[in-house]
């Protein structure tokens, strides 16, 4: 099951050209630093920190076509938010295993 | 840059969103800068001053609604669209943007048509303001050049219509302009036989119009006035002029006095004006003096009619005069002030305080909403004629050294004796000398009394002592039109020679006419003279020359003037 939306990665390459690539290497760069501050944050139990991080990894990753990845980082945001933190490292189980698969997905869609 | 080209600040704390929209604005041909938080934002807008800004909301160290307001504020009167980034979806958190003072959202995952629909939206937008501020500001320089020019045109019509003698101890007056312009024009000028002149008029209209109007008004009357013409002299001049140079259905309402000190009178020309009150002291009663004619302006020279009102005025009595401002002032509930209560005024027991009472009760009456016209007001008194003092002629006027030796020989004849007064040229033509000009007021008198010895008692041969009571007046003058029918071959002959001498000079004047003459044996030589003579005005003439001599018959007198140098400074 394709975790990104190929139709959208072909008008965001129309629009980036040659900065395409520079894109993908800054986008998966900044999620995974965003992503190690997400993990230190859930071990700490730090709601609003939580919610912070997961909105903008959704936020960038929604831009660049991970739409799946979009989703996850809402729950985790919206438990964040909620103060609900239960089900919050499950969900981040997921995030990591879906990242690695769009992580996969733009390497290919480069070149 | 290019036409149409903004430069539009991306702040972001997402570098991978900053590289989508930066891509996105520039393919769209405009210049990007950007700000990865809230303070880097508010930095940008003040170093690049972008047109545009695209503001996501969340970002670390001030938030994007944060840096909105402070951004709106450095704006001030400039127009910086500001568009929300935003995946947020709560209706509160939005509503929250746009009172930060932000124009529109933009939701993730961005949106490239979108974007650029709402960045051309703007952008027709900001150059509407940009016209709109450019008008105002043309709008504003226009607007105080304006004023510029007005207040360089006051300070000319200051110098042209300025308030002249107002300042005499008999006038109180209040001249209260509505815009920078007053359509009110207040002038009074001594006559150099010592009367006072005074004009009140009313302009059709307000400000620059009425302003431009004015100006001729008061040339005509403070240079007639100080040659010594009549007023009847300068209505006409004045009415002519301003037929001429006013639009139809611009005039102006006018009341002209002059007020004679030595024959206690005041002679009165009103058109268009409302009722002025005449206050006598002796009696308490107040007497309505109504407009006779049309306003200056109105009518051809030929149709304009001069004729003044005459009425005795004596110490203690007031005359005065209003613009229709004071009638028309309304109260609170648009009630007019009108003329019974402004008459009512003049019921009090004390005259020294009516000048004062009508302006308070029109302060009490109008209160704030006040007046919605030019305010004028004046009161002329009766008094000694020692309380104004002696004329002060101008002597900046004329040359420096002027002639100081020559003789002028000038004769009137039957068609110019009956229409013509000779005074106001001869005086102008003895002004140039400028040991005459400190005397002025002096030599007007003289000529007037030796003028009017020739002409009425010695060419039309009329008797003065029918002058002193009233009926006499009018049979005086009923002589006197018959004996101009009569006249032929007459004249009064003015002979003027000037002499210098070491330290001053000598004015001779010789005055012959064509009548019969008198018995001046009697007089001549002598300084302490019969009253029956009173009539031909001797007694005055000497107190006002050095000598005077009568020759022949009676019918050629001579006066003589010395002077040294001292009286010129």
């Amino acid at each position: 099951m394709p975790c990104l939306d190929m139709a959208q990665i072909q008008e965001l390459k129309d629009i980036m050209e040659d900065a395409f690539d520079d894109l993908v290497i800054t986008y998966l760069h900044d999620c995974e630093q965003k992503l190690s501050s997400l993990d230190l944050a859930i071990k700490d139990s730090e709601s609003n920190k939580i919610a912070e991080l997961a909105h903008s990894i959704k936020g960038a990753s929604s831009n660049i076509c991970a739409t799946d990845l979009a989703e996850l980082c809402k729950k985790v945001e919206d438990s964040g938010r909620a103060d609900e933190l239960a089900k919050v490292p499950e969900y981040y189980h997921q995030i990591l295993e879906e990242f690695q698969q769009v992580k996969l997905q733009l390497s290919e869609a480069r070149t | 840059m290019d036409e149409g080209q903004l430069n539009i600040l991306i702040a972001d704390d997402n570098q991978s969103d900053r590289m989508i929209l930066s891509a996105i604005v520039k393919k769209m041909g405009h210049q990007v800068c950007e700000a990865a938080d809230g303070l880097e934002a508010i930095e940008q807008y003040t170093n690049q001053s972008p047109d545009i800004i695209l503001l996501d909301v969340l970002m670390p160290n001030m938030n994007g609604q944060q840096a909105a307001i402070e951004i709106k504020q450095l704006a001030g009167e400039d127009m910086v669209p500001i568009i929300f980034l935003t995946s947020l979806q709560d209706a509160s958190d939005l509503a929250a943007c746009l009172e930060s003072g932000g124009d529109d959202f933009l939701s993730k995952p961005y949106n490239k048509v979108i974007l650029q629909a709402k960045i051309n939206a703007f952008s027709r937008m900001l150059k509407m303001h940009n016209t709109l501020q450019e008008q105002r500001d043309v709008i504003r320089e226009n607007n105080e050049h304006m004023r510029h020019e007005q207040q360089v045109a006051r300070a000319v019509y200051d110098n042209v219509a300025h308030s002249g003698c107002l300042d005499l101890p008999n006038i109180k007056y209040l001249l209260s302009p509505f815009s920078i312009f007053n359509g009110d024009v207040l002038l009074a000028a001594r006559r150099p036989s010592g009367s006072v002149h005074i004009l009140l008029g009313d302009f059709t209209g307000h400000g620059l119009p009425a302003a431009i109007g004015a100006m001729p008004l008061a040339e005509i009357f403070y240079g007639m006035t100080a040659k010594g013409f009549l007023m009847s002299d300068i209505l006409r001049e004045i009415n002519a002029k301003l037929k001429n140079i006013l639009p139809v259905g611009y005039f102006c309402c006018t009341c002209m006095v002059n007020l004679s000190f030595r024959r206690q009178q005041i002679e009165v020309w009103m058109g268009g004006l409302p009722d002025f009150a005449l206050y006598r002291e002796a009696s308490g009663i107040v007497e309505h003096i109504k407009s006779k004619h049309l306003p200056l302006g109105v009518l051809s020279s030929s149709a304009f009619n001069p004729e003044t009102q005459e009425f005795s005025f004596k110490p203690g009595d007031k005359f005065y005069m209003w613009s229709d401002g004071i009638i028309e002032s309304r109260d609170e509930s648009g009630e007019l002030f009108g003329e019974e209560r402004l008459f009512s005024i003049f019921n009090g027991k004390n005259p020294d305080l009516f000048f004062d009472n009508i302006l308070d009760s029109m302060d009490t009456f109008a209160g704030e909403s006040g007046r919605d016209d030019d305010t004028t007001l004046l009161e002329l008194s009766m008094v000694n004629e020692s309380v104004v003092g002696t004329v002060d002629i101008d002597l900046s006027s004329g040359a420096i050294t002027g002639p100081t030796d020559w003789h002028l020989s000038y004769t009137l004849r039957d068609d110019t004796l009956k229409t013509f007064n000779p005074l106001p040229m001869m005086l102008n033509i003895l002004n140039d000398v400028p040991s005459l000009r400190s005397i002025s007021g002096q030599l007007y008198t003289l000529m007037a009394e030796l003028f009017s010895n020739a002409f009425e008692h010695g060419v039309l041969g009329l008797d003065s002592s029918l002058k002193s009571s009233a009926d006499g007046f009018a049979e005086y003058y009923k002589q006197r039109e018959t004996a101009m029918k009569m006249m032929k071959d007459d004249f009064v002959k003015f002979e003027f020679d000037l002499a210098p001498s070491q330290d001053g000079g000598t004015l001779t004047i010789v005055v012959e006419d064509s009548g019969d003459g008198f018995d001046h044996k009697r007089i001549n030589g002598q300084k302490e003279i019969n009253l029956a003579y009173c009539g031909r005005g001797i007694p005055l003439i000497y107190s006002l020359c050095d000598s005077l001599t009568y020759h022949g018959n009676g019918n050629k007198v001579e006066v003589r003037l010395s002077w040294d140098a001292q009286i010129e400074e």
